[in-house]
C-alpha cells in the first residue's frame, strides 16, 4: 500500500503515459478530456493501470468527478487512505 | 454556451461517418426490408450481413402468424406495467417457458434487453453492495451500474485473476458482490472464460450474472447459451438474454436458479415503471422460443456458415477480432479510413455490414462487423467471401 502523495502522483502520471504515449509535460490542472483528448475508454484503461500498480480498487463513482490530473490524484489518494 | 454545446465534438465524428458517400455508415437508412437477409438501401437491394438476426426469426412464418393473431385478439399494446394492467397470460406463459427451459424456478421478462440488464442488475445490487463488472461490458451493463446504489468497480476484460484480486480486496464484502460478465462480446465476438469466472465467484462467495444476449439461441443444448454448453447452470446465479437477436423480436429476460428472484418484481424500477411488452411481441417471441427449443436445424445451418466464413476471412489475411469462431466476425483496423473503405466497398458490392469506431469500440479499434444468419444461403456466404477477397488486397489491416 503506498504511503506518500508523491507515490500516488508518480503512478498516476505513469498510467497517463501508458494511455497517452505521445504526451508531453502535463500540468496538474490539465483537463484530461478537453485538453488531452482522452475518451472514457482511455480514462478507464488509465484507472486500471493505477489500480494494478497501487493494488487498490477504485470505484467508478470515485473517479467520475475527476476532470483534471490533480483531481484524479486526489480521488486516488482518498481510495488509498481508505474509509474515513 | 448552452446545454447542447457539449455535443459539438460529435459533429466531427458524424461528418466522418456520414459525409463521405451517398450512404451514411451510421444509422444507415433502410428504405425497405424484404426478408431476414435482404433490404433496400439507397435504392439498391442489398444482402444484410450486419444485423443480429442470427436465426432469421424476424420472418419466420409461425412467428409472424402468432404476432398477427395476438394483435387481432389482444390489441397493439398493453398500456400498463406488469404490476398494473399489463400482466397478460402471454407474459406469464412466456416466463414459465424460459424458466422451464433452464430448469430454474424463476424468470422475469422485461420490455427490452437494455431494460433487462438495467432492471436485474440495478435491483440485485443496492446500497452497501458491490458490482464487479467486466470493463468491456455492454453499455446497458454500465448504465445499470449507474442506476444502482451499489459501489461499482471494473476489472480487466476477460481476466479472472484481475477479478479475483478485486474480490480479495473486498474481504467479507465479497459476499455482497454481484459479478457481471457477458458470455460472448458483441463487438469483437470474443468469449468469456466462464468456467474461471464461476470458480473465482464461488471462491469468494460472490453471485454471478451472465449476459447471454449474443449467445442465447446459438450455443449449447437447445440453444440455451454458453453457460448451458459448459454445464454451468447449477453454478451460475442469473442468466440474462434478449428477444431482439436470435428470437427476432424486442424485449429481454432474466432467469435465476434462486426462487427469491421473483421478489425483484416488487423492487426493480425498470420493470415496475414501464409498460409491458405488447401482445404481438410476446406471441412472436413465444413462437420463436418454441422453434428454437424444438430442434438444432437452424443452429446447425448457422454453424456451417460460421466455420466456412471464419476460415475464409482468416485465409484472406484479415485481422479477426476473436480466435473463437461465432456468429459475429469483427474485421479489425488501426485506421478509421481503412475500416470505412472496407465498409463502403462491401456496400458497393451490395453487402450491408456494421461500421464501428472509437469511442464505442474496445481498445480504440476500428471495426467492420459482419454477422451471419441461419437464413443466409450458401450462395450468400459465397458472395460475402468473394467480395471480401476482392477488397482484401486494397486494405491495410491493424498491426
Amino acid at each position: 500500500m503506498p504511503e506518500t502523495i508523491d507515490q500516488v502522483e508518480r503512478v498516476v502520471r505513469e498510467a497517463l503515459k501508458v494511455a497517452c504515449p505521445d504526451i508531453g509535460i502535463v500540468d496538474g490542472s490539465t483537463h484530461l478530456a478537453s485538453e488531452l483528448g482522452l475518451d472514457s475508454a482511455q480514462v478507464m484503461d488509465m484507472i486500471m493501470e493505477i489500480e494494478d500498480h497501487l493494488d487498490i480498487s477504485i470505484p467508478v463513482a470515485t473517479i467520475a468527478e475527476a476532470r483534471t490530473l490533480d483531481q484524479l490524484c486526489d480521488s486516488v489518494r482518498r481510495v488509498v487512505a481508505g474509509p474515513a | 454556451m448552452n446545454l447542447l454545446s457539449k455535443f459539438a465534438p460529435l459533429a466531427e465524428l458524424r461528418a466522418a461517418l456520414t459525409g463521405r458517400g451517398r450512404v451514411p455508415s451510421i444509422a444507415t437508412p433502410m428504405d425497405a426490408v424484404h426478408s431476414a437477409t435482404e433490404a433496400t438501401i439507397d435504392g439498391r437491394r442489398v444482402l444484410l450481413a450486419g444485423t443480429n438476426n442470427y436465426l432469421g426469426m424476424t420472418f419466420d412464418a409461425d412467428c409472424r402468424a402468432a404476432a398477427i393473431k395476438a394483435v387481432e385478439a389482444l390489441g397493439t399494446g398493453t398500456t400498463g406495467s406488469r404490476m398494473a394492467s399489463g400482466n397478460y397470460a402471454g407474459h406469464r406463459a412466456l416466463e414459465r417457458e424460459f424458466a422451464d427451459a433452464f430448469g430454474w424456478p424463476s424468470c422475469i421478462v422485461f420490455s427490452t434487453g437494455y431494460q433487462a440488464n438495467l432492471g436485474a442488475i440495478s435491483a440485485l445490487a443496492g446500497q452497501g453492495d458491490y458490482l464487479l463488472v467486466d470493463a468491456d461490458g455492454h453499455a446497458s451493463i454500465h448504465d445499470a451500474c449507474k442506476l444502482s446504489s451499489a459501489t461499482t468497480i471494473r476489472f480487466r476484460h476477460n481476466d479472472p485473476e484481475n477479478l479475483a484480486r478485486r474480490l480479495e480486496r473486498l474481504g467479507e464484502d465479497a459476499k455482497r458482490t454481484l459479478v457481471v460478465v457477458e458470455s460472448l462480446y458483441s463487438v469483437l465476438g470474443d468469449r468469456a472464460p466462464l468456467q474461471e469466472f464461476v470458480a473465482v465467484s464461488e471462491r469468494f462467495g460472490a453471485m454471478l450474472i451472465v449476459d447471454e444476449a449474443h449467445s442465447f439461441g446459438m450455443f449449447g443444448p437447445k440453444g440455451l447459451g454458453i453457460c448451458a454448453e459448459l454445464g454451468l447452470l447449477d453454478r451460475v446465479d442469473f442468466v440474462l438474454g434478449t428477444f431482439s437477436k436470435s428470437l427476432g423480436g424486442v424485449g429481454g429476460f432474466c432467469v435465476s436458479r434462486h426462487a427469491d428472484f421473483e421478489l425483484l418484481r416488487m423492487a426493480s424500477r425498470p420493470y415496475l415503471f414501464t409498460a409491458s411488452p405488447p401482445p404481438p411481441v410476446i406471441a412472436a417471441t413465444h413462437a420463436a422460443l418454441k422453434r428454437l427449443l424444438s430442434g438444432d436445424d437452424l443452429r446447425a445451418r448457422l454453424w456451417g456458415h460460421i466455420h466456412r466464413f471464419y476460415a475464409a476471412v482468416n485465409q484472406q489475411g484479415y485481422r479477426v477480432g476473436s480466435t473463437d469462431p461465432g456468429p459475429v466476425t469483427a474485421l479489425v483496423f488501426d485506421e478509421r479510413e481503412a475500416a470505412i473503405a472496407l465498409w463502403q466497398g462491401l456496400l458497393d458490392a451490395g453487402i450491408y455490414t456494421n461500421l464501428m469506431v472509437p469511442p464505442s469500440t474496445p481498445a480504440g479499434l476500428n471495426i467492420v462487423r459482419i454477422s451471419l444468419s441461419a437464413a443466409h444461403s450458401e450462395a450468400d456466404i459465397s458472395r460475402m467471401i468473394e467480395a471480401l477477397g476482392k477488397l482484401a488486397g486494397q486494405l491495410k489491416p491493424a498491426a
